[in-house]
């Protein structure tokens, strides 16, 4: 049941062009980013890791933006236009209903990812970087955006709205972004240190960084900010969970 | 008429005379006025100036007092241009230390000076120092160094334009091909 949830999503995804438009901005996006960062006289003299590091905010950015954006509305809409009931009516489990819905939005992250590869290679190409970068991208980036993707699902399940599950999510996901963003000397605050070990976009960007620059390339040596990440998704878990039953307990519809 | 404007040379030459000691006498005073600054800067590091676009480098020089008496109120700085455009660099992107204040400086005295600039464009290009004296009208210039920045070939800058290319062209061609099954399918 899962699997043909999942399915109905990715065949909705590709049945038009106009559907998957998006993937081809998001690749002219990091076209013109990859070309400025490789060409452009002043932003070619940073380090090559630095252009790395980079291009992977953009890639971990426009990811969350789109899983974010997609994700709202995917449970929303099948309320929205009361095609919910008659799923319901079906064998299909709740359960199984929001698992689909979370392995299509998941799916659209591997596209992100894996339309990012060849200009990971390019940027990469003549240092021994692209197999731990890529493996710590995708796991990081798999991890963060799981979690991402089940509290956004959580949130639909409470409003039941796609207007505002959208919002509530961009402004969460704009207040994870902004501190990530800020460098390190402006993270000295008690309050912003530990803001930074929560936020996953700070611990996607921290180990992104620890392997980049400080070469740490294990694991292990990467637990300190996947930790945070796993225990992140166990909350949202935790949370769509308790949000599922509020549901189910309601009625489902009401 | 005549002798009025041009006197007669023989009346004059006392006062020539005075005129001629008291100018012997205070010339030193008049010397001492307009002569340059007691100041010599020199840049040490001219042989290690060339580099490489992004090159991080140290610029090493130093600032001595030749004269017998201190020198006070001296700000130096770095002066940067273009020899192949023919134009002024501004040190906005180059170097985060614009000026360096020396207070005053005894006579006989050498102070270091450092400035650490980053090679942001190719080109070749002229350095100078120049310090200015609160008490002087006149900057003190230390001699030209050239150097050369040579361009930074990235690593791959060759491969980049296939891909940002290729990838949407590929992404295009994949909706084409669906758009073509979705027709077949109808």
């Amino acid at each position: 049941m899962i699997l043909t949830i999942w399915l109905k999503e990715i065949r909705e995804e590709l049945f038009t062009w106009k559907s998957m438009l998006w993937l081809l901005i998001v690749s002219l996006l990091y076209s013109l980013t990859s070309y400025l960062l490789l060409t452009n006289k002043e932003l070619s003299l940073l380090d090559q890791t630095e252009l790395l590091w980079l291009f992977s905010k953009i890639v971990i950015g426009a990811a969350f933006l789109v899983v974010t954006i997609n994700c709202s509305s995917l449970i929303n809409n099948e309320f929205e236009k009361e095609t919910a009931e008659s799923l319901f009516l079906t064998p299909l489990h709740f359960s199984g209903f929001i698992a689909g819905k979370i392995l299509a939005s998941i799916t659209l992250w591997f596209y992100i990812f894996l339309i990012s590869i060849p200009y990971i290679i390019v940027i990469t190409i003549g240092t021994n970087l692209i197999g731990p970068f890529l493996l710590f991208l995708g796991i990081l980036g798999t991890i963060g955006i799981t979690g991402i993707i089940l509290f956004i699902t959580g949130l639909s399940l409470i409003f039941r709205s796609t207007k505002n599950t959208l919002t509530t999510s961009l402004i969460f996901l704009f207040a994870f972004a902004v501190p990530a963003m800020f460098s390190t000397t402006l993270k000295i605050n008690p309050l912003a240190q530990f803001f930074a070990k929560i936020n996953p976009l700070d611990n996607i960007f921290g180990s992104l960084d620890n392997v980049l620059v400080d070469y740490q390339l294990s694991l292990a040596q990467n637990f300190k900010f996947i930790f945070p990440l796993i225990l992140f998704c166990l909350i949202m878990l935790i949370f769509l969970i308790f949000t599922a039953k509020c549901t189910q307990k309601r009625g489902g519809l009401k | 008429m005549k002798k009025m404007i041009f006197p007669d040379i023989k009346n004059c030459l006392p006062g020539l005379v005075v005129i001629s000691i008291f100018g012997l006498l205070f010339s030193p005073l008049w010397a001492d006025s307009i002569q340059p600054s007691q100041l010599i800067m020199t840049i040490l590091s001219e042989n290690t100036l060339s580099g490489v676009a992004g090159d991080f480098v140290v610029v090493e020089a130093q600032i001595q007092n030749i004269g017998n008496e201190p020198v006070s109120g001296i700000t130096t700085y770095l002066t940067l241009c273009d020899r192949e455009n023919k134009l002024p660099v501004d040190l906005e992107d180059w170097s985060a230390e614009k000026g360096l204040f020396i207070g005053t400086i005894e006579p006989g005295q050498i102070f270091p000076l450092t400035w650490k600039i980053h090679f942001v464009k190719a080109g070749d290009y002229s350095l100078a120092i120049i310090a200015i004296i609160e008490t002087e009208s006149n900057p003190q210039v230390s001699s030209l160094t050239i150097f050369k920045v040579s361009p930074k070939i990235n690593l791959n800058p060759g491969y980049v334009l296939p891909v940002a290319l290729g990838m949407p062209v590929i992404l295009v061609l994949f909706f084409l091909v669906i758009m073509y099954y979705r027709k077949q399918n109808k």
